[in-house]
């Protein structure tokens, strides 16, 4: 199915002939990037780029008064950034990428979709400031990953995940109408997410972002953050050899090996309660190892020590304000790795990270994560307290040997990461495998192990993860979950009552 | 009026009601209340407080899981017991409800701990208006509520929508909460209370706002002269008295030590309080400049709920308080407007509390204008013409308790007042909640 004439004549009219193509090689780069995930694809009919919110709006409305479905995508990482049928128009938001404001005395700042983290984080960083900036690497559109995907990111142990820090926002509803949330709805600028009565934010990002489902959000608030750390860092060599040094006295990295998952629990939840460090993780020890590395060969020579040495790391960046209260950290620190028998890595893994501080801003080395067979996919990716996730996490061998043994992912049965926040009062778990993604029977397994993994959860009534957006899945899960698929579809229907809106669910 | 004793009786009561068209209100506080959210006279009322069991404290992992009649006097002796406190309002009533609090938006004493404006709300368990249980974030599924491993404290979801925040500021005309997750955070092993004074607003809402954004103090808000008067005198002689002695403006801040070296945290972070207060030519003192001796029994105060027979604003018999949101930037320059616009009330009798929220980011303010009950009414068309204009300055008003308030924050935006509609169709189709609040 292609677009009438006319209504591309209508749509050409709002953007302008340079910014709206159907043109079969156009249209082909801009499908989906990961073809082994298993969705259905489809080529979009068109792709047109607005510059605007008018001109979102007036998009909407012409595929609104024609039936035609809409997905809006940026930096397309996401599968559910693509078409899932025929007859849908792809709205690439690329060119609305305009820091709008930063505003340092109420700390926001106000961007457009389009704005991505390499732009974004700059700005902040050399005033003192810093956003809750999605591990996702430098290209990542920030506007997205706080409303629409995960967001999360190293630094939520002594912050918090995206979703917490978004403010107002002005967007566009499945029907194309303009609505501004919070503050904005009486007038009262950018600071507040909600405004008088319940709040219309609850409807545009829970756990995850609705993936344009409820409309297309077109400017964002997003709450900034001091800086942890020094506002200057050294950067020498090039990338994939870099090296970020911070210029600071106050702040420290160390890398403790747990003997056990218990330990790691407790001495996350210990420093939590004192309120020291700026960052704690329980990290993945393969894709440790992998960014460690720059080629295949040297991941492979540095594995098998990562897997003897640090099968359990915690990763804890201090970052406070003087020399003196470093002191202090430091010392409750090692007593409180002491109490839980932590032991401090060998001084050439920790020095890694001592010269990769970029780790805890924007990662640059992400893409490293893809080199071991390319295919690579997290699941799980819950919260809750953080010890209800170290149990979770406990309970990853019961299921992951049969695949790990059969060659289906690759083996690292402990490659899960405990990413707490707000000082311990929540944690997030995410299980990450890789596999040969070019292999199809490969594929089979993975979807059984995606599902033994969560039979897993249930039988044990683990909350590991949480339904998403109104797709397969949410579907299959939702009667477990209060019947939260009902809840999202009487939303659906109320707000998106011709269901255009990336209706990825086949009805 | 309706007194269930379990969520299975709340249930049972919002299905009768909406099979014969029958409107209910929430009621969870014990009296008096201050505002009109749960004042309706076409509907029956449903009392929480029955339902008012501590169902769980841990320790561990921070947390309280309470009914929506378990009061601040009911929650803070008994986290206290664990060596935890709540994130609660200054110096709340004991009979208020602690659910309540958190639904209604109330700004909370230690600031720092606050990431989002919800908190330190978690999940919830809400009976929607068709009848139907829901409950809210990680307490959601996949087990039963009985049977579920976790903790059910991720206050998100479940899924893409954050439900809860529709329950938030909605005046029970969303849903019935029976029961509530909240943080609870480790009581400091010490900590210092302080006093920093001034005449000029500006500098302490500046100080308040960089203290916070570093985390620097727990307790953080500015009182009047009336209020900080009204707050901490022991009985109505003192009061004046300590109006009198009182700074025009006085930010209160705490500064803690936990269990680990408390003495060296608050000895470090006592430092970085005297370095922002230079900042701003302003220095700290732990007792008031004219009230030698008093910083203690303050410190005393704060640390638990009011408990007094007469609460603390209802001491001078009647009250009307105007309550907006501002961000720091325009936090003075609204206050200094309302206190023009409310020149015809008795200086004596203005108090003002001004609490920052969210790290810093927000700033609670809040208007007391005593009177008598015979001046009430005349009290109220003065607060209403104050807030018609202070709305038209920008003010945030995301707690509206009069229908004239209602009428203008919602009129103006009228697509979103519409939006609120289709979801307030969505969760109470019936219209049953609280029928004409807000714009419902």
């Amino acid at each position: 199915m292609s677009l009438s004439r006319d209504i591309y004549t209508q749509l050409e009219a709002i953007v302008g002939a340079e910014n709206i193509s159907d043109k079969e090689y156009i249209l082909a780069g801009n499908r989906n990037r990961t073809p082994e995930y298993p969705f259905e694809y489809h080529t979009a009919d068109a792709i047109i780029m607005p510059a605007s919110t008018e001109q979102v709006r007036d998009i909407i409305l012409i595929c609104n008064q024609n039936d035609i479905c809409f997905v809006t995508t940026v930096s397309g990482a996401s599968a559910d950034a693509y078409p899932n049928r025929g007859g849908t128009l792809l709205i690439d938001l690329k060119r609305m990428n305009q820091i709008i404001e930063i505003n340092t005395e109420d700390c926001y700042a106000v961007i457009e979709p389009g704005v991505r983290h390499v732009q974004l984080y700059p700005e902040l960083r050399q005033q003192g400031f810093s956003y809750a900036i999605a591990a996702v690497g430098p290209g990542g559109s920030v506007l997205s990953n706080f409303t629409s995907t995960a967001g999360e990111n190293h630094n939520m142990y002594g912050a918090s995940r995206a979703n917490r820090y978004l403010l107002g926002m002005e967007y566009v509803t499945p029907e194309g109408e303009i609505l501004r949330t919070g503050s904005l709805q009486t007038g009262s600028g950018w600071f507040c997410p909600d405004g008088p009565g319940p709040s219309i934010r609850g409807l545009l990002r829970g756990f995850y972002g609705n993936h344009g489902q409820m409309g297309v959000i077109t400017k964002a608030a997003i709450a900034i953050l001091p800086c942890r750390g020094p506002r200057d860092f050294t950067l020498e060599g090039h990338t994939p050899n870099h090296k970020v040094y911070q210029n600071s006295d106050s702040t420290q990295v160390y890398l403790f090996n747990c003997p056990d998952l218990d330990a790691a629990c407790e001495a996350i939840l210990r420093m939590g309660e004192v309120e020291i460090a700026a960052s704690v993780t329980k990290f993945f020890y393969l894709t440790l190892a992998v960014m460690m590395t720059d080629s295949a060969n040297a991941f492979h020579e540095l594995w098998p020590r990562i897997r003897r040495e640090l099968p359990i790391p915690l990763v804890v960046y201090l970052a406070p304000e003087s020399t003196e209260e470093l002191a202090y950290e430091e010392k409750l620190l090692f007593e409180i790795a002491e109490e839980t028998g932590l032991v401090r890595a060998a001084s050439d893994l920790e020095n890694w990270f001592r010269c990769h501080m970029d780790f805890f801003m924007v990662v640059g080395m992400l893409q490293r994560v893809l080199r071991l067979g390319g295919g690579w996919m997290p699941i799980k990716l819950g919260a809750d307290s953080v010890t209800h996730m170290f149990e979770v996490g406990k309970s990853v061998p019961e299921f992951i040997y049969k695949y790990t043994e059969n060659g289906t992912i690759f083996d690292a049965p402990d490659n899960f990461q405990i990413a707490p926040m707000e000082y311990g009062h929540f944690a997030y778990i995410e299980l990450l495998f890789m596999y040969d993604r070019t292999n199809p029977e490969v594929g089979k397994g993975v979807a059984e192990f995606r599902q033994a993994s969560r039979d897993t959860d249930i039988a044990h009534h683990f909350h590991a993860e949480t339904p998403g957006c109104l797709n397969a899945v949410t579907q299959q899960l939702g009667p477990l979950y209060m019947n939260y698929h009902l809840w999202l579809r009487k939303l659906r229907e109320a707000f998106d009552p011709r269901n255009l809106a990336n209706p990825i669910l086949k009805e | 009026m309706f007194l269930p004793q379990n969520t299975q009786e709340v249930c049972d009561i919002v299905r009768q009601a909406a099979s014969q068209g029958k409107a209910l209100v929430p009621c969870s506080s014990k009296e008096p209340h201050l505002h009109e959210g749960s004042f309706n006279p076409s509907a029956e009322i449903i009392s929480f407080e029955k339902m008012n069991q501590i169902l769980k404290i841990s320790r561990h992992d921070r947390y309280a899981r309470v009914e929506a009649g378990v009061t601040f006097g009911d929650l803070l002796p008994a986290l206290a017991d664990q060596g935890l406190r709540a994130t609660h309002p200054f110096l709340p009533r004991a009979g208020k409800s602690v659910v309540a609090s958190m639904l209604e938006r109330e700004a909370v004493l230690v600031p720092k701990y606050q990431y989002d404006y919800t908190d330190p709300l978690l999940t919830t368990e809400v009976v929607y208006g068709t009848g139907e249980l829901f409950r809210t974030g990680s307490a959601a599924g996949p087990a039963p509520y009985e049977e579920s491993a976790a903790d059910m404290v991720n206050p998100w979801g479940p899924g893409s929508v954050d439900f809860a925040r529709f329950l938030c500021g909605a005046q029970g005309t969303m849903g019935l909460v029976t029961w509530a997750t909240l943080k609870a955070e480790v009581a400091p092993a010490d900590s210092v209370l302080t006093f920093i004074e001034s005449d000029d607003l500006a500098s302490l809402v500046h100080l308040a706002s960089k203290l916070l954004f570093h985390r620097i103090p727990d307790d953080c808000l500015i009182l009047n002269n009336v209020n900080f008067a009204a707050a901490f005198a022991k009985d109505p002689s003192e009061e004046e008295t300590l109006r009198t002695k009182a700074a025009p403006w006085t930010l209160l801040c705490r500064i803690s030590g936990y269990a680990r070296s408390p003495e060296e945290r608050i000895k470090i972070y006592t430092g970085y309080l005297r370095d922002e207060c230079a900042k701003e030519g302003l220095t700290f003192l732990y007792s008031p400049r004219n009230l030698d001796g008093f910083g203690s029994r303050a410190d005393q105060r704060i640390k638990d709920c009011d408990r007094n027979e007469v609460y603390w604003k209802l001491r001078r018999g009647a009250l009307r308080d105007i309550l907006f949101l501002a961000p720091p930037s325009k936090t003075a320059e609204l206050t200094a407007a309302l206190s023009e616009l409310l020149a015809a009330h008795p200086a004596e009798d203005l108090g003002l509390t001004l609490q920052p929220q969210v790290q810093g980011r927000a700033f609670r303010v809040e208007a007391d204008l005593y009177c008598t009950e015979e001046a009430k009414e005349k009290t109220c068309l003065l607060a209403d013409a104050a807030e018609a204009a202070l709305f038209a300055h920008g003010a945030l008003f995301d707690r509206p308790y009069t229908t004239a308030l209602s009428q203008l924050v919602f009129g103006a935006d009228p697509i979103a007042a519409a939006a609120q509609k289709k979801l307030k169709d969505v969760f109470d189709p019936q219209g049953i909640f609280n029928p004409g609040k807000l714009c419902f």
